[in-house]
């Protein structure tokens, strides 16, 4: 199990992909927005069941999710005006154009509820995603994990909208795709 | 200072540990936000109370932030697999130094996990780290992500908030802390 988990670290940790630094960290995709930053990285089945059989999942129940085309996103407001995100109005748009919507977190909660999940488990699991709904002040950095309700079959577009004083706006991260673990 | 007890070193123990110790590492790899922290602190609009806070610290004695007042109080909402979470803690023991302990503290509360595991990270600290452990009483907070930190002042109210990770350190918040006291 040690060897396990030691190799998928170290496959985690040596990126082996194109990376885009912000100061002393790599992010596969980034791209800046007026006031907004927004940053992912795709996030394999092997270490999602790592993180969360160590946080009480089972590997059967967490299966769904760590087969998931799953992210992890990051995003700074680096201006003065408040920013509000709806993880609804984000969308990932495949080479032939279909629109395939984020999965919201609380329908993985409600599996979980369902499969009798352990509350702390839960909680970890909640406070882990990328919030459905998130405010930022300025200077706040949030991030969490994020899945798509289905796996595109190659690179993809995601669009980010995000609100601010001066109305709707629009992040595109391009050549998203899925982790192949 | 506050300990936390430890368990017995069962086998499977261990390996729980070890999981929770690499999943967390994996999550951190897989994430690498850990130097992606914001900045500054936000006023929080109309300063309302603070809500209630009390839970057990490491000792399993009761805190109650109420018994606080008079203090400037830097409440922080954590968890030890939080990778933002994880690079702004020894910040809170650094910020907390530079306050006399009559007039400034933190209450690291730590969200849904046992003593066991947050002392594997945490080891001692110089401040008290509180349990939540069924989220309940942060759920009665303006809590929108791990972490987030709200500063109570020293008539009780939210002053000012950050969502995300900071270091605590930092001269912009050292000087939100000062504010408060000085006020």
């Amino acid at each position: 199990m040690k060897v396990h988990l030691l190799a998928a670290l170290a496959l985690l940790a040596g990126g082996g992909f194109p990376a885009r630094a912000e100061g002393d960290i790599e992010w596969r995709h980034r791209a800046t927005r007026g006031a907004a930053t927004l940053s992912a990285n795709p996030l394999g089945g092997a270490a999602l069941t790592s993180f969360y059989t160590a946080r009480g999942f089972s590997e059967a129940t967490i299966r769904p999710y760590a087969r998931a085309c799953s992210f992890s996103f990051g995003m700074r407001n680096g201006g003065a005006a408040t920013l509000t995100t709806r993880l609804a109005d984000w969308q990932a748009i495949d080479a032939d154009g279909r629109r395939i919507a984020l999965r919201p977190p609380a329908e993985w909660d409600a599996a979980w509820d369902k499969a009798g999940v352990a509350q702390a488990a839960r909680i970890a699991f909640r406070w882990a995603q990328f919030q459905a709904e998130n405010v930022f002040e300025p200077g706040d950095w949030i991030m969490g994990m994020a899945t798509l309700a289905a796996t595109p079959a190659g690179p993809f577009r995601l669009v980010a909208k995000y609100r601010d004083d001066k109305g709707n706006h629009e992040i595109d991260l391009d050549q998203l795709v899925c982790a192949k673990d | 200072m506050k300990s936390i007890s430890t368990s017995s070193s069962a086998p499977r123990i261990e390996r729980r540990r070890f999981l929770a110790v690499a999943g967390g590492l994996a999550l951190l790899a897989a994430m690498p936000a850990t130097r992606a922290q914001g900045r500054g602190l936000s006023p929080v609009p109309g300063t309302p109370p603070a809500p209630p806070l009390r839970l057990l610290d490491a000792d399993d004695k009761p805190v109650d932030l109420a018994k606080y007042r008079g203090r400037v109080v830097l409440v922080n909402f954590w968890a030890t697999w939080c990778p933002p979470c994880r690079k702004e803690f020894p910040s809170l023991g650094r910020v907390r130094k530079l306050f006399k302990p009559a007039e400034f503290e933190v209450l690291a509360v730590n969200v849904g996990e046992d003593p066991d595991t947050v002392f594997s990270f945490a080891g001692n600290t110089e401040f008290p780290v509180l349990f939540d452990r069924d989220a309940k009483a942060m759920a009665g907070w303006p809590v929108r992500g791990l972490p987030t930190t709200l500063l109570v002042d020293r008539q009780g109210r939210l002053a000012f908030r950050a969502t995300g990770g900071r270091e605590f350190d930092d001269p912009e918040i050292v000087a939100a802390i000062r504010q408060l006291l000085n006020s």
